[in-house]
């Protein structure tokens, strides 16, 4: 988890940078983000890293998954810009794939735990009483895992395995360990937001309560939302890798970057080029969303500096 | 403070159980079991039913987390299916490798973040600020088994062997049985590249949270008092704004732990070391239970201890806070 997701979990309402003058406080927001260079940088990596998932096919100059017996271990070349390694496979075409698993990972299963941990922390803080407790055990629980532990023995009870099914195992696996933390994010900010006058208001003009959370109370926990979910696609991407490094990732032939790293640490000592890409590759995109997430930070709180 | 302490020592016990639990659970449902790989070659259904029964695989779940359970109370957590020694014996020798890791990586974040964060606070927008915060921003992205890796490729590759890629060498002293090599420097090189590869990260981390709450606290006024009774610069930033900015980080620091036991473990399998990540990681994958209990129980009792420590530590850095 990273800090500002910490923060932002510790924040309790944390609502949005309040508009001054006309303009409207998504206005504002985008054009302090535009006026900040390295979230542009962020922005600007994450779409070139989009562009590359879905252009995979036309990008990558050979197949993923082809070997070739007789070109193992090339070095970087014009033929193979990024070397071959044990099975003569194309390191750049495995790269480029390696990017869809990265991102449908990292973004899914964000998008996952979001759309399960929202409403049960929406529901706790805004009924309390025994609904809350009882949810909030259930979320302390899976906190109480140190988050590998958790991931790891998910993913030895769903038997990694290749391909799409495999890479769903992955992202269920992150998934389920992220829950919690949105669940507690959006309850703290109903606890604040639900005391505010406007939703006794509506409470009393008898709107119903599913109108009030959805309409009025989610707007405004949004933006500790988002933050969360950015910087939560970075976190995701790493742990994804990490489990993949462990052998617990998407099994290959699939491309991934965290087990062609370790696949090839056992060749390090003279093709050290093998290991250094696919970590080049995880640390840029991690590096892009975390930029972009922070950009979004401070331009959605321009209290916090 | 002694009834406060005695409450969340009692605490620990639920979370335990809870966490114990539901890891037994989640085992007994991973396809397989280590009655298989137990066999190997030699597998008849016979055999198998004879060895699950051998073992009490056979009885149902709950029956055997309470039977676990009342070993444990006796001290006994059982003894490994596939290798039949007992676990408490293996957690023992493994559990120095990893308290030193931890604790040396810790060591590491901190020393590279206290200043490296009081200077991008103090000195704001300036060259120092930005190179700080541009590090930790790459360091807050690198997973750690990348940062290994390029460790092991500038100081045990590149520099022809200087510090060893992999194995491990006890510190003096530390050592739990009669069998294995220890001393200090071969310690201190096999220890040193797996701490910074673990370290690295949480310094990067700490450096952002440090700083953005060092930049908080010396905007408040009694920062702003301190200094204009003529408090010299040393003791106002010192005495006066970093106690105060690092409940936040000591925060987080509690909360890393559960990163650093799965840091632990990842920076293990890469090192090669044999520590209780690499213990956890293969009793998962071979299902032994027993072992997996084992390695579920120690991390779930750091885990809680860690977080207590963080706790009582609000108390020295901010009197204010008391525990009643």
């Amino acid at each position: 988890m990273g800090e500002a997701e910490l923060r932002s979990v510790d924040r309790v309402g944390w609502v949005g940078g309040r508009a001054r003058r006309s303009e409207s406080p998504f206005a504002e927001a985008v054009h302090r983000l535009r006026k900040s260079t390295t979230a542009l940088i962020g922005v600007g990596i994450v779409v070139l890293l989009v562009l590359v998932a879905i252009f995979a096919d036309a990008l990558a100059p050979q197949s993923p998954i082809a070997s070739n017996q007789a070109q193992t271990f090339q070095r970087p070349s014009w033929e193979h810009p990024l070397g071959t390694d044990q099975l003569g496979r194309d390191m750049l075409s495995r790269i480029i794939y390696g990017t869809r698993i990265s991102l449908a990972v990292g973004v899914s299963s964000v998008l996952l735990a979001l759309f399960v941990g929202v409403p049960f922390g929406m529901i706790a803080g805004f009924y309390g009483g025994r609904i809350d407790t009882g949810i909030m055990r259930v979320m302390d629980l899976i906190l109480a895992f140190p988050i590998y532990l958790l991931a790891i023995i998910l993913m030895v009870m769903f038997t990694p395995t290749a391909g799409l099914i495999g890479t769903m195992k992955v992202t269920g696996a992150i998934a389920i360990v992220r829950i919690p933390i949105y669940a507690r994010l959006v309850r703290g900010s109903v606890l604040s937001i639900k005391e505010k006058e406007f939703i006794e208001a509506c409470r009393a003009l008898g709107v119903r309560d599913y109108s009030i959370l959805f309409r009025h109370v989610l707007p405004n926990c949004l933006a500790p939302i988002i933050v969360t979910t950015t910087l939560g696609i970075a976190t995701s991407i790493i742990v994804e890798a990490t489990l993949s490094f462990l052998g617990l990732g998407t099994q290959p032939p699939t491309p991934s970057w965290g087990w062609d790293l370790k696949a090839n640490i056992a060749f390090i000592q003279a093709n050290a080029w093998l290991s250094l890409f696919p970590g080049l590759a995880i640390f840029v995109t991690v590096l892009g969303f975390n930029l972009f997430g922070d950009g979004l930070r401070d331009a959605l709180d321009p209290r916090l500096k | 403070m002694r009834t406060y302490i005695l409450r969340r020592l009692l605490q620990i016990v639920p979370t335990v159980l809870g966490i114990t639990f539901v890891v037994f659970l989640m085992m007994r449902s991973v396809p397989g079991d280590p009655v298989v790989s137990l066999l190997g070659d030699a597998y008849t259904e016979e055999d198998a039913i004879k060895a699950r029964a051998e073992f009490g695989l056979d009885k149902p779940i709950v029956v055997q987390y309470v039977i676990w359970l009342g070993k444990l109370v006796r001290g006994d957590w059982g003894a490994s299916i596939l290798t039949g020694r007992p676990v408490l014996q293996d957690v023992m020798i493994r559990l120095p490798v990893t308290l030193e890791l931890i604790m040396l990586s810790m060591a590491v974040a901190l020393v590279i973040a206290i200043p490296a964060g009081i200077i991008g606070a103090l000195r704001q927008n300036t060259w120092a600020d930005y190179s700080a915060t541009t590090v930790a921003m790459i360091g807050v992205s690198i997973p750690e088994f990348f940062i290994g890796v390029l460790l092991l490729l500038v100081f045990s590759i590149g520099l022809g062997g200087f510090l060893p890629s992999s194995g491990w060498v006890y510190l003096p002293g530390t050592c739990p049985t009669m069998v294995c090599g220890s001393s200090l420097w071969g310690n201190v090189t096999h220890v040193l590249m797996p701490a910074f590869a673990l370290g690295v990260g949480r310094a990067a981390l700490l450096t952002r949270l440090l700083r953005a709450s060092m930049l908080e606290v010396i905007r408040t006024e009694y920062v702003t008092t301190a200094r204009a009774k003529g408090l010299a610069e040393r003791p106002v930033v010192f005495k006066h704004a970093l106690k105060n900015a690092l409940i936040p980080t000591v925060t987080v620091m509690g909360l890393q732990v559960g990163f650093l036991i799965g840091g632990a473990i990842v920076v293990e399998t890469l090192f090669a070391m044999p520590g209780l990540g690499t213990f956890g990681i293969d009793a998962i994958i071979a299902r032994d239970y027993q072992q997996v209990q084992g390695f579920a129980l120690i991390t779930a009792l750091a885990f809680v201890v860690i977080n207590l420590l963080v706790d009582l530590t609000y108390t020295f850095l901010d009197p204010r806070i008391r525990y009643s």
